[in-house]
């Protein structure tokens, strides 16, 4: 019995000292050691964590940088990284080293211009290591995690120094005790403990894909009257240029008084809050301003939404106007004998609508036989509205069609009418 | 005998709790997500080869980045890096890395972190300089700061194992300490109250912000009953007012009108743009309009009857206000009594 109490009794001693001495077995490494160095910086993960919607290598048939995501347009993706600077100890940054407060991270997006050069898009301090990343033009791009966080090690000679117990001397105590050597080069010296701004980062690459058709105007003007007509479509034509950039593509104006000289079709992304809306639920805005849209030749501006078509395989997008008699735009209705010219330009949002290019435009039959211009302009001599009263006359229709390089596309397709005569803008109807 | 049991029974306790402290340290390590790290699960390494090389930063001249900076006063820092190289590094830490070439341009970012506050402002600079070059210019005084630049570059290189052809980034950043002092005045005003509920406030605020070289320049704003009885709302303002220890705005210019024999009540409005010394803030009536104020009050009396003073012909109100870093500001407002 003795000797079992006597074994119990040494067991016990061994366990609490076995227990105990670790920690100060620690304490004691930390003052007797010298400051280890701090890096200047780490290394870090970067990455999607949603990636349901990126889209696969070889997306729309293109070659994509290795490594690169591909992502939609408009569409958010959760990026997230970590570094051993966002740790709750500082024991992987170096030996004895103590964080002297949260970190600081900053979430940037660069985009490639034409020269190679990456320029910021956006740059937010957030301090969280997640951050909803948006991009809402196509394009190279390149997320960049920043991140920096102050570490200070606790020096053996200046924890002595300090004074009081082992206890006080290492560990955090002795780090903010020497928070402003180090760098700054007070006093201390390289002996003692320092505090630095150690820092990481990493980036990722990727390629954004335009979803978005692009807008178009569309310009009819006739050559009688007091209208100062264009001395050329190719002038109408820099005229719309110039508003169509100014204005990122949205109506230069939305006063019916504003298109007397000129009738306007614009279809484009829409209102500030309707632009930019995932591939999927994208819509378009369709105006109509001036006074050919009409039988009667009554000014007006009207504007409404219109749903676009998606592609469910190459997430491209389709605008598609369609004019009739049984729709909101009826169609286009000039006057017999009245030269007219047309003139339609495009912008897309590939590189911001910072440039114009000029789209194609045509006059067909039903049987899709293009209309020949006679001279510089378009010229009907024989009436066929109303189509009731001229039936032996064939349909006409205005067709456009504008692309982007990824396939997006905006068409428009709606009757042309000839109407009798000028009566029909002066009094209201026809002869 | 008895004593030694019990001896063995409490030792087995202590130990075990040691043990299980020790533990508990451990699991708590394991468990905790600080803040900014909720509902992250990644590595804090990257999985793929992604070197970090070393970069300095310096001045224009090559000298060392002083480890204090004035606010407002740019500096041009240069970056260095084997990032800016003609080719990539052929192995990172022992390990090879084949075929190696840069594949786009490299990005740079600059930041002036304010530890004070934890927030950084971003570097931009409208002059056309070298890619490896930056202006900054702290904005805000801070006596814990850093300057950081981070600069990426894409890497292609053959996988050794694979033989295929992967992207990477070589990343380079590093940080450099540096406090930033404040050379900006404070920007006090007052608020007075008479009987009846009608007031005055004028209040400064620097204009042009963050305007170098000195002098710091800045408006002095008027509004409420006391300086407009016609109209309380309006916005009286005095423009291009020295920011210091002379802000004299004239009689014509803007004052206060109060009824004598009134109790004004006067509240004062103390911002600096980094720490205000409250010490040493005073304000009042004084008698003159320059040099030091001559108050005729009691200094920073919530209350004051006029009836009670020697009024001069011309009293001013004055703040007089410095900040800890010994800036001072002085403005004298005009105080007419009817």
């Amino acid at each position: 019995m003795k000797f079992w109490n006597r074994f119990w009794f040494v067991v016990a001693v061994m366990m609490v000292c076995a227990s105990v001495w670790p920690v100060y077995g620690q304490d004691a490494a930390a003052t007797e050691e010298e400051a280890p160095a701090l890096p200047e910086s780490v290394d870090m993960s970067l990455g999607a964590v949603n990636s349901e919607f990126a889209m696969p290598e070889g997306f729309r048939g293109q070659e994509t940088d290795e490594g690169d995501l591909r992502w939609l347009e408009d569409v958010g993706i959760l990026m997230a990284e970590n570094s051993d600077l966002y740790n709750i100890d500082a024991n992987a940054i170096a030996e004895s080293a103590s964080f002297e407060g949260p970190p600081n991270i900053n979430w940037e997006i660069k985009k490639e211009d034409e020269n190679g050069n990456l320029n910021t898009e956006s740059s937010e301090n957030t301090n969280v290591a997640s951050n909803p990343c948006n991009i809402t033009d196509p394009g190279y791009y390149q997320v960049h995690n920043g991140g920096a966080r102050q570490v200070s090690t606790a020096g053996g000679a200046e924890g002595e120094a300090v004074g009081g117990t082992d206890d006080e001397a290492g560990g955090e105590a002795g780090g903010s005790a020497t928070a402003s050597t180090g760098a700054e080069g007070d006093e201390g010296g390289a002996a003692s403990g320092q505090t630095s701004t150690v820092t990481a980062q990493q980036r990722v690459g990727i390629q954004v894909y335009d979803c978005t058709a692009p807008d178009v105007w569309i310009a009819f003007q006739e050559g009688a009257g007091n209208v100062n007509m264009a001395a050329s479509e190719e002038a109408l034509k820099a005229q719309m240029v110039g508003k169509i950039i100014e204005n990122l593509g949205k109506p230069f104006s939305t006063d019916a008084k504003d298109f007397e000289d000129a009738s306007y079709i614009f279809i484009e992304e829409g209102k500030d809050d309707e632009r930019n809306s995932i591939p999927w639920e994208k819509t378009a805005r369709l105006s109509i301003a001036g006074t050919l849209f009409n039988e009667r030749g009554a000014p007006k501006y009207e504007s409404g939404k219109l749903s676009s078509q998606i592609d469910k395989k190459e997430y491209t997008n389709h605008v598609s106007v369609i004019g009739g008699e049984d729709k909101s735009l009826k169609g286009v209705f000039v006057r017999r004998n009245v030269p007219f010219i047309i003139a339609a330009v495009s912008t897309d949002n590939g590189n911001k609508r910072a440039s114009a290019g000029e789209v194609e435009v045509r006059i067909v039959d039903a049987n899709d036989k293009e209309v020949e211009r006679d001279g510089d302009a378009y010229l009907f001599r024989v009436p066929n509205y109303p189509r009731s009263e001229y039936k032996d006359q064939p349909d006409y229709y205005f067709t456009t069609q504008a692309a982007d390089k990824d396939g997006n596309l905006t068409t428009i397709r709606m009757p042309l009418y000839i109407v009798n005569t000028q009566a029909a803008f002066e009094g209201g109807r026809n002869q | 005998m008895k004593t030694r049991s019990i001896f063995v029974v409490v030792a087995i306790i202590v130990s075990m709790a040691g043990v299980g402290v020790l533990y508990a340290q451990d699991d708590a390590a394991k468990k905790e997500n600080p803040p900014w790290l909720e509902g992250i699960n990644m590595p804090p390494h990257p999985e793929d080869l992604s070197p970090v090389l070393p970069l300095k930063i310096f001045m224009e001249n090559g000298e060392v980045i002083p480890a204090t900076l004035t606010e407002d006063v740019p500096i041009t820092l240069v970056a260095d890096t084997a990032i800016f190289d003609a080719e990539p590094p052929a192995e990172y830490n022992g390990t090879e890395i084949p075929n190696a070439k840069w594949s786009r341009n490299a990005a740079v970012s600059w930041f002036f972190i304010d530890w004070e506050k934890n927030k950084n402002v971003a570097a931009s600079s409208t002059q056309q300089m070298a890619l490896n070059q930056m202006v900054v210019t702290p904005l805000n005084p801070t006596g814990k700061g850093a300057i950081t630049c981070h600069i990426g570059r894409k890497i292609r290189y053959t996988d050794p194992v694979t033989g295929k052809t992967r992207g990477t980034f070589a990343n380079a950043s590093v940080g450099h300490e540096a406090r930033v002092i404040d050379i900006t005045p404070p920007t006090c005003g007052l608020e007075i109250m008479v009987e009846g509920g009608r007031s005055g406030t004028f209040w400064v605020a620097e204009n042009p912000p963050n305007k170098y070289p000195l002098p710091k320049m800045a408006d002095v704003y008027f509004s409420g009953a006391l300086v407009n009885e016609a109209d309380p709302g309006a916005i009286t303002t005095v423009q291009g007012v020295e920011l210091g220890v002379a802000m004299v705005v004239k009689p014509e210019q803007a004052a206060l009108n109060v009824p004598a024999g009134s109790v004004l009540k006067i509240k004062v409005n103390g911002e600096d743009n980094y720490k205000l010394d409250t010490a040493k803030l005073k304000y009042g009536i004084c008698k003159n309009s320059s040099g030091e104020p001559i108050p005729v009050s009691a200094i920073n009396a919530s209350e004051i009857a006029l009836a009670d003073l020697e009024l001069p012909e011309d009293p001013y109100l004055y703040v007089d206000a410095s900040d800890v870093s010994g800036n001072r500001q002085v403005l004298y407002v005009p105080l007419k009594i009817r």
